[in-house]
């Protein structure tokens, strides 16, 4: 019988001991759950919504944004001058900016953060971005030829050679360094003079700084985990700087701690130069990656402020308690509106004065984004099987446009109520911006376009038919990537356009990653997207239908359109610039349809609007954390 | 015994090798790109040298270089400082796969010990209450949660207690992690289909246990029927039992994707499922290994164990 206990015992002491070295601490000012786990806090190799979080907590650029109207303020920078040609940029650093180790913030910090953008070595999404500086492309494809001469020629050295190779890698990386000096336009004045030069006008450029791949990291700390790869030449960049203690930030917040898909902790950053404006003393960002248990933890009252809800069924019914709530309220909301009150202060007013009452709730808050979801239409001549492509000519774009129902889709498919879109880039969401009209709902103009198409509607068995042989329409592939809710809406589409058109469609739904594979080499008649824009300009959006761009999934290439961009690109009134951008929006969404847009998107949050004050409402929905406060 | 031993432990670098090369072929198959993901794309030039990066543009290099860290030989040789250095991680780029299964294993582990004991005390008060007097009411009530321990999926079990105790009783908290009452609702969660099998089995074998001759002795000689029961027939029983708790405790220290997520257990369970959802080729290696070394070294532990328990067991068998 002893034997028998022993391994029970031996079991039941293990366990101890491994929970002994896991203990629980004290609570944060603020808690939250971010939108995923974070993938990196390396600012430069950032490409997430969550990450960029993280980064306006921990990291400052030279500007950030006013996130109610995305005007540019002052962040290290104190102040910059633009030269009259638009292409120059000079930055006055405040000398009282310091790292978390007391180091002072330099334009020198600047200069090498954004160089490591540069080197196709750390090759990051954004990227391209840097490009906009004049140099920066030809320093990277200069880089990336190198790297291709020193893997040619470590193949003619003998294999054991390491110290040969290293010092070939050596050698290219000191020769990579001069040209970047060289050739880009990027250069530290001395420690508080920043200065760079454009390739060409962009208005949007002081936007940019305020995102945060532009943010700067500390040069010694990302020095001690660089070093030269011999094998590849590249050099090789180890992560752990990211995580405390190594890491060295100069934003409102220090991370204290990370533990993967667990939790961040965040602590006021004590030599941050505007110190009295972060109002949580310490953050605590929690990883629930179970939707459903995110919001019984919020339910519970652990979390102040869950950042995103989605991939809950019951998200339409908690969103009809809150329009509920708002319904019964409407004359008051109106009121305090009248009185120049934003939503949040609105709604904290409410909660104090009538608290929801049963089958209502206003903890639940639906925000319009910078982003929309849509249809693509392959617009290459033929298909990918080589059969001619019917979605080649714009009025049958225009067509099933029209003959979409989009009022249909939210309300009763994706039942959340999304703003639908006739536009592209989300109406008001960019200051001084007008979107054009876009198509509306019309079957009847869309058979009307058919027919001038060639394209004409039997009436005996109510399908469509190419008029001149009688050969059937073609059966439409919709492509979804499977999950959350893009089944039901191609169901919906296929639905309307069977029933419009006279036509059959089928549907093809794939796994995200194989989806994105097909979709980025247009292997595809019509494939659902997202778009969200990185920053306050048009051509975050326009920029995908330029035929050289590496986001046209569509394949859409069209001759005056590129020209217009070209002509936005060197346009230096901002006015005439804005024109330019309303007009080539116009003959996307009105005239060649390389897509159809369905419906702008919206972000979920959750908080009680008496506990939780400055969420920002611009649909850019930048939230600083140092900006939130948390009322317990 | 030791010839066992020695032989297994021999055998344990070819399987792990078998494994590497079947999970390689496999996962380098995963149509997609790693680096994809939804929304903006990088200039074609610098997903070039993204791939490059990684060695991503040539399985063969791949799968030799990683071989060669995974494996201790880059660290013979000075090229690692880890000595398995399981690569970094393609999702999340700050940390290697080394950090992920490190943060993670242990979370596992503990949660994986307090399910398999829970399961054992249950599982074993169940099949021997059941196995004292079979058809009896006890029996089937012991039957009835055996029945609905194997059946009802995790997640609708976990979200159950979730919902009942942490949301309606606040007795626990939800999606939290940290303290010993944080463990109780998941370790009850994974238990029970654990439970539920051994329940079972030690049922079975009591059974067939207290028919046997010197049960009947033993009786005869006056031992009382409770040292009946519990010394002589559940010594036996308990064989089965030991020779499954090899493999499911492998499996159950390994984690559960359903587990963790209701809870929000910060285990290992989730790389099974997202790494190959995302295609973290590191990742995918780099769980798959560690798997299968946990499960062929408990299978040799519970083998030693067994002999020793019941030393009829030849060390041939």
């Amino acid at each position: 019988m002893i034997k028998l206990l022993v391994p029970v015992i031996a079991l039941f002491g293990l366990m101890t001991v491994v929970f002994l070295l896991d203990r629980p601490e004290a609570p944060a000012d603020l808690v939250f759950v971010n939108r995923g786990e974070c993938h990196t806090l390396d600012p430069q190799r950032m490409s997430w919504m969550q990450d960029f979080r993280m980064a306006n907590a921990l990291y400052e650029g030279l500007v950030r944004w006013n996130n109610d109207t995305f005007a540019i303020e002052p962040g290290v920078a104190e102040s910059w001058d633009v030269s009259d040609d638009r292409l120059t940029y000079t930055f006055h650093l405040r000398d009282t900016a310091k790292w978390s180790n007391q180091d002072p913030v330099t334009a020198h910090d600047f200069v090498y953060s954004w160089k490591r953008a540069l080197y196709p070595d750390a090759a990051a999404d954004y990227t391209d971005l840097f490009y906009k500086i004049e140099g920066g492309e030809d320093f990277f494809k200069f880089r990336q030829a190198q790297l291709e001469q020193f893997r040619q020629q470590v193949s003619e050295l003998s294999n054991g050679d390491e110290a040969a190779r290293l010092e070939l890698a050596r050698q290219l990386y000191e020769e990579a360094e001069a040209k970047f000096d060289e050739i880009v336009a990027l250069k530290a004045v001395n420690d508080y003079t920043l200065t760079f030069t454009l390739a060409n006008p962009t208005p949007y450029m002081l936007d940019l700084c305020a995102f945060g791949v532009f943010c700067p990291v500390h040069p010694p700390t990302v020095e001690q985990y660089v070093s030269l790869d011999p094998l590849s030449g590249m050099i090789n960049q180890e992560h752990g700087w990211t995580k405390p203690p190594s890491i060295v930030t100069n934003g409102p917040y220090v991370l204290t701690r990370w533990r993967y898909k667990r939790d961040m902790r965040l602590e006021r950053n004590p030599h941050y130069w505007n110190l009295p404006a972060v109002k949580a003393k310490s953050v605590l960002s929690l990883s629930v990656e179970e939707p459903s248990t995110a919001v019984l933890a919020f339910e519970t009252g652990t979390i102040d402020w869950l950042s995103d809800v989605s991939g809950v069924d019951y998200r339409p019914d908690m969103l009809a308690q809150a329009r509920r709530y708002l319904e019964r309220h409407a004359t008051r909301y109106a009121q305090l509106e009248s009185q120049d009150l934003g939503y949040g202060e609105i709604m904290a007013t409410l909660a104090a004065e009538t608290p929801p009452g049963p089958d209502e709730r206003n903890n639940i808050h639906a925000f319009p984004a910078f982003g929309t979801y849509f249809y693509n239409f392959n617009c290459q001549e033929s298909l990918p099987d080589g059969r001619p492509n019917p979605f080649f000519d714009p009025r049958v774009r225009r067509a099933f446009a029209m003959a979409i129902d989009k009022s249909d889709l939210v309300t009763r498919v994706t039942r959340l109520n999304q703003p639908i879109a006739s536009t592209f880039i989300p109406p008001g969401s960019i200051p001084g911006y007008h979107s054009p009209a876009g198509l509306g709902h019309d079957p009847d103009q869309s058979r009307t376009l058919l027919a001038e198409a060639g394209w004409e509607l039997t009436e005996k068995t109510g399908t469509l038919i190419k008029s001149s042989n009688g050969e059937p329409f073609p059966m439409v592939e919709i492509l979804y990537s499977t999950g959350q809710d893009h089944e039901d809406i191609a169901q919906a589409i296929a639905f309307m356009w069977e029933n419009e058109l006279g036509i059959t469609a089928s549907l093809v739904g794939k796994e995200s990653k194989t989806f994105g594979e097909d979709v980025k080499h247009h292997k595809f008649m019509i494939s659902r997207a997202n778009w969200f824009g990185d920053y306050g300009d048009p051509t975050t959006f326009l920029d995908l239908f330029r035929s050289t761009n590496q986001n046209n999934d569509r394949a859409f290439a069209n001759d005056w359109f590129d020209q217009r961009m070209h002509e936005i690109d060197r346009e230096l009134d901002e006015e005439q610039r804005t024109r330019l951008c309303e007009e080539a929006e116009r003959f996307i969404v009105e005239e060649q349809l390389p897509l159809i847009p369905l419906f702008h998107r919206i972000t979920v949050y959750m908080y009680e609007p008496d506990q939780l004050h400055h969420i920002a409402t611009h649909p850019r929905l930048v939230q600083y954390l140092w900006e939130l406060e948390a009322v317990h | 015994m030791a010839g066992m031993i020695v032989r297994r432990l021999i055998q344990f670098p070819i399987i792990l090798l078998c494994i590497y090369t079947i999970t390689f072929v496999l996962a380098w198959l995963l149509p997609g790109n790693p680096l994809e993901h939804e929304g903006r794309r990088p200039a074609p030039e610098v997903e070039q040298a993204m791939l490059a990066q990684y060695n991503l543009d040539s399985p063969g290099r791949f799968y030799v270089s990683y071989l060669k860290n995974a494996t201790g030989v880059s660290y013979l040789q000075g090229d690692s400082d880890r000595i398995f250095n399981f690569g970094p991680s393609l999702q999340y780029k700050d940390w290697t796969v080394n950090e992920l299964i490190a943060g993670t294993l242990p979370v596992s582990i503990l949660l994986g010990l307090a399910s398999i004991i829970l399961a054992l005390i249950i599982g074993i008060a169940a099949g021997v209450v059941g196995a004292a007097k079979p058809g009896s009411l006890a029996d089937l009530a012991t039957l009835l949660v055996a029945l609905v321990g194997i059946s009802l999926p995790t997640f609708v079990i976990g979200t159950a207690l979730l919902i009942v105790f942490a949301v309606k009783l606040s007795w626990f908290r939800v999606g939290s992690w940290g303290s010993l009452g944080d463990l109780v609702l998941p370790a009850i969660t994974l238990s029970l289909p654990y439970a539920a099998y051994i329940a079972r089995l030690c049922r079975m074998g009591m059974i067939d246990v207290l028919g046997e001759d010197y049960i009947r002795t033993a009786r005869a000689k006056g031992v009382p029927e409770v040292r009946v029961h519990l010394h002589h027939a559940l010594k036996v029983a308990f064989l089965p039992v030991l020779s499954y708790l090899g493999p499911a405790t492998a499996a159950v220290m390994t984690g559960s994707f359903v587990v963790e997520k209701v809870f929000n257990v910060p285990g290992i369970g989730q790389h099974f499922v997202e790494s190959v959802r995302n295609k973290d080729l590191f990742l995918i290696m780099g769980v798959v290994l560690t798997y299968s070394s946990m499960l062929v070294m408990f299978n040799l532990a519970v083998d030693v164990l067994y002999r020793w328990v019941d030393p009829r067991i030849e060390s041939e068998g």
